[in-house]
């Protein structure tokens, strides 16, 4: 009676089955293999892109909100030493002026990742997503 | 007949039915497939900056950590500055679609991270993504 299951017709039925054993060894063979190189990794972070031309080169009219950061992690906007803290308000304000404007950030060499990413997230929080890093010999 | 099936004297009762332990293997095998990303990984463990508006890069295929005195690691192993292109371009054409995620300690300087940049960009990635924690 089970036996239907399997059989295509009316033949012997001890004959009739298919062998399933090989295709089930192959099949647990992958899904191990599939199982131990599966890695779970969901890395969060931030886009950048690097401009064409080095920022120097950029003329004024181009009005891009140029943060600068020190070697000693001092953050500069428009010539001015900003607080960390007050980075995102002049990034809204700057981009309320030039809403076309994207945010290039000027690191020198020895500043520090993480005011970098620091200012890549408060512009981020301030509208800006067009973020592009330079760096200066400063 | 039904009662001699515990003691295997008749053949039709006593094979197991097969059919749903296939259906479960294969659609875990399915998953497994589908879900396999092959993320070349760093291999050391940084201080990301904290940064909540930050994105999960969900295609990243590369993943490039920046210690905090500034050694770079790709595929598991250091990595020399003017060696990162080659290794960047090697691993790119495995996976040519992936993004590259530069792991950077919060403490790593911005000399290596556009030192980095640039050696990616020169081997042709154009998707380049800082990582950073999201809360």
């Amino acid at each position: 009676m089970r036996k239907h299951d399997f059989s295509f017709g009316a033949g012997d039925e001890e004959e009739n089955e298919i062998n399933l054993t090989p295709m089930l060894d192959v099949v647990f063979i992958m899904l191990i293999f599939f199982i131990v190189t599966a890695s779970f990794i969901k890395e969060a972070g931030i886009d950048v892109n690097r401009p064409d031309a080095p920022v120097t080169e950029t003329k004024p009219e181009d009005a891009n909100i140029l943060v600068v950061i020190t070697a000693d992690d001092q953050i500069f906007i428009d010539r001015r030493l900003i607080d960390p803290r007050a980075v995102r308000a002049n990034i809204e304000r700057l981009h309320a002026e030039n809403p076309d404007g994207s945010v290039v950030i000027q690191a020198s060499k020895k500043s520090t990742n993480k005011m970098l990413v620091w200012i890549m997230d408060a512009s981020r929080q301030a509208g800006v997503y067009n973020i592009s890093i330079a760096d200066s010999s400063a | 007949m039904r009662k001699d099936k515990m003691f295997g004297a008749e053949e039709e009762e006593n094979e197991i039915n097969l059919t749903p332990m296939l259906d479960v293997v294969f659609i875990m095998l399915i998953f497994f497939i589908v879900t396999a990303s092959f993320i070349k990984e760093a291999g050391i463990d940084v201080d990301r900056p904290d940064a909540p508006s930050a994105d999960s890069q969900d295609d990243a295929a590369i993943l490039i950590a920046i210690s905090a005195n500034d050694e770079i690691w790709i595929d598991r192993r250091e990595t020399e500055p003017n060696a990162v292109r080659g290794m960047i371009e090697r691993l790119h054409a495995e996976n040519p679609k992936g993004s590259i995620v530069i792991q950077a300690d919060e403490e790593s300087t911005n000399e290596m991270l556009v030192v980095v940049m640039e050696a990616a960009k020169q081997a042709g990635v154009t998707n380049v993504a800082i990582a950073a924690l999201k809360d």
